[in-house]
């Protein structure tokens, strides 16, 4: 699955967007799987939300390899 | 509801077609978001805005067709702005047409409050003024975006993939792709941590390695001295109502009767509005509201009360009112973004309402204390081992800034020291202080244990004194110090070096820097090849800053620092400065 990152998430990992492979899983696994190839997003967790092509994903959403998926950290637009 | 809804690069228009939609509507309106000239209390000259912009449209849009469920409206516009927008140019535009005024309004309102929340686009960040005026070839997203001033060292860059591919991602350019294995930080180009840097450079380094951290909201006790991140505004007129700003009686101003009845007594907390008529007074306490448009209230001392007549002695002009909206007019700003909450204004937000402040988060700090000659301050130290100072030092430096650190004491031991890094909690850790030994031997000891647990060295030594052993040093978003052992060296590494991290993590507004003094009293020194930075205690004589330099001999030193609340900063090769000479200090007595 494609990850994207915004804000200062690409600063912190250097980079705007991750290929992830971990199979169909819910936000715990993503995240396990996601604080394994960049640690330091582990203190911003509680902060961000998930977004699911393009929608915010609710709490019991599923996740595929096909999925698009979006870490919003807290936005500023306006 | 028609809606249009983009994101555009481009300037929004200054005036634009009412849409076909529109027509029959009884209000169009529209607001238009500009850029302001300072952005957290510096002055800028352009922010730059990015988006998720395929979510962000469609987030407008589901959350406009929301909305239009509660506030029936013809036809909505919005366009945000992405990319870098200058000062005075619109960031956002939204337009909205509707029967009536009422629905229109809010709306619109809504619409605002609602993006702010959900929609995912970002203030990425400020271009300074000075560093566009400075920089002509400055490019939006470059790595010298941010500070104006030309650095040494440069930040680390992101870590390109091979063959980055293009992003679908909209938005802002500089799409940058990474392989998926870990990317972390590379070492900044062009710098050689085995060169010794000055505390200057170090400082700066120290500034751009840190941004201010992400804000949280909480109760205002916990919110002073630490910075303000939103703007807070009067939620309505202050004062809310004319009051008395005396204790007397409210009579007609146009009403030159020297006799009054008094018809009524208003305290304050008392509403009692009516119409004053000639030869009527009220009587009013201090604070209380006035029943009727103009009056003026006679200072009771200028009046002398018979039964429920008043007399009036002594009429002067003055009217001696408070009038709504005179301190504040509802929705305008009463504490700025980037501000320093101290007890007045947190005083100011509770009267506003606002009884929870979005300030920077605290940042999470870990020490550690490494050695085996030093025991813990209650043990009674056995010959060749000291009681444990540092531990001490730190905590009490950290909490003028809200930190609690987590501290631990390990033996002098690489693999003590190794387990401890690899501590999990590490990750989330934003400063890693380690205090060691002032010797070759375990300076490379503390050197070697940050860089075997995956630590980027980016200083080593520097040019200055004392704390020349320093050791900066960065993993994801831990940034680690290296401390001298002794004392003395703490004290200026702490202050000069892990000051300008917090205050970067706090925000502009907590910046401390070196200042003009004189100083009062003559300092005895050899000259040395290196800057020396002095303990002082600074206080005011006669209007003027007077600095006592404090004797010292060693940076193990601690007598000195019981008195200390100053540095000097003495240049390279200076000697003895006689009293009354002009020197540069630094404030060690200061918060954030």
């Amino acid at each position: 699955m494609r990850i994207l990152f915004f804000a200062h998430l690409r600063d912190v990992t250097g980079c705007a967007e991750l290929e992830l492979a971990c199979g169909e899983t819910d936000a715990d696994g993503l995240w396990r799987q996601l604080l394994v190839a960049h640690p330091e997003l582990a203190r911003f967790r509680g902060s961000v939300r998930l977004a699911k092509n393009a929608e915010y994903a609710p709490p019991d959403a599923r996740f595929g390899d096909a999925d698009e998926v979006a870490l919003i950290p807290p936005v500023s637009g306006g | 509801m028609h809606l249009e809804v983009r994101l555009t690069s481009d300037p929004i228009p200054a005036a634009w077609p009412v849409p076909a939609a529109a027509r029959g509507a009884g209000a169009w309106i529209e607001f238009r978001g500009v850029v302001r000239g300072e952005e957290n209390g510096q002055p800028i000259a352009a922010l730059e805005y990015e988006a998720y912009a395929p979510m962000a449209e469609r987030e407008m849009r589901r959350i406009l067709d929301e909305l239009a469920r509660e506030h029936p409206c013809l036809a909505a516009r919005v366009v945000h702005r992405v990319g870098l927008i200058p000062v005075g140019e619109a960031a956002i535009y939204v337009g909205v047409a509707g029967r009536h005024r009422a629905e229109a309004l809010a709306l619109l309102a809504a619409f605002m409050d609602r993006l702010k929340q959900d929609v995912p686009i970002w203030k990425r960040r400020a271009l300074a003024a000075a560093a566009l005026a400075g920089q002509p070839g400055t490019r939006p997203g470059g790595a010298d975006f941010q500070t104006a001033t030309a650095r040494v060292f440069n930040p680390p860059t992101a870590v390109a993939a091979p063959e980055p591919r293009p992003s679908k991602v909209g938005g802002t350019a500089g799409g940058e792709t990474c392989a998926p294995a870990r990317a972390g930080m590379v070492p900044p180009a062009g710098s050689t941590s085995d060169r010794p840097a000055s505390a200057d450079e170090v400082r700066e380094l120290v500034r751009s390695l840190c941004r201010p951290l992400e804000p949280e909201r909480v109760p205002l006790p916990r919110a002073l001295g630490r910075v303000l991140r939103e703007p807070v505004r009067a939620p309505e007129d202050l004062p809310p109502f004319d009051r008395s700003a005396v204790d007397g009686f409210a009579v007609r101003l146009d009403d030159p009767a020297e006799q009054f009845q008094v018809v009524d007594e208003i305290r304050a907390g008392d509403w009692k509005p009516r119409s004053l008529h000639p030869g009527e007074a009220v009587r009013l306490a201090t604070g209380g509201a006035l029943p009727d448009d103009g009056l003026q209230v006679l200072l009771q001392e200028d009046t002398r009360l018979e039964g429920d007549r008043v007399m009036v002695l002594r009429r002067e002009r003055a009217r001696n009112i408070r009038f709504r909206g005179e301190d504040a007019r509802a929705g305008g700003v009463l504490v700025e973004a980037g501000t320093v909450l101290g007890a007045g204004a947190l005083g100011l937000l509770a009267s506003a309402g606002c009884a929870e402040a979005l300030v920077s988060r605290v940042p999470r700090a870990v020490h550690l204390v490494t050695g085996n000659e030093i025991v813990p301050p209650e043990q009674a130290p056995a010959p060749g081992q000291i009681r444990d100072s540092n531990s001490a030092l730190v905590r009490g430096f950290l909490a003028s800034w809200g930190v609690v650190p987590v501290q631990r004491r390990l033996p002098e031991d690489a693999a003590a020291l190794a387990t401890a890094l690899e501590d999990p909690s590490l990750a989330e850790t934003d400063l890693l202080l380690i205090s060691g030994g002032a010797s070759v031997g375990r300076h490379d000891f503390t050197r070697r244990a940050l860089e075997t647990a995956g630590f980027v060295i980016l200083v080593s030594k520097t040019t200055a004194r004392p704390g020349k052993p320093l050791i900066v040093a960065q993993r994801g978003a831990t940034l680690a110090f290296g401390l001298p052992g002794n004392p003395l060296a703490h004290f200026v590494c702490l202050h000069l070096y892990v000051r300008a991290a917090l205050e970067a993590w706090s925000g502009p507004a907590a910046r401390n820097d070196f200042t003009l003094g004189t100083l009062a009293a003559d300092l005895p020194a050899e000259a040395h090849d290196r800057e020396t930075f002095w303990p002082a205690r600074w206080q005011l004589a006669g209007g003027e800053v007077g600095l006592m330099p404090l004797h010292w001999r060693s940076s193990g030193d601690l007598t000195a620092l019981a008195a200390a609340n100053a540095l000097l900063r003495l240049p390279a090769g200076a000697g003895t400065l006689g009293r009354g000479s002009r020197v540069e200090f630094l404030r060690t007595d200061l918060g954030p």
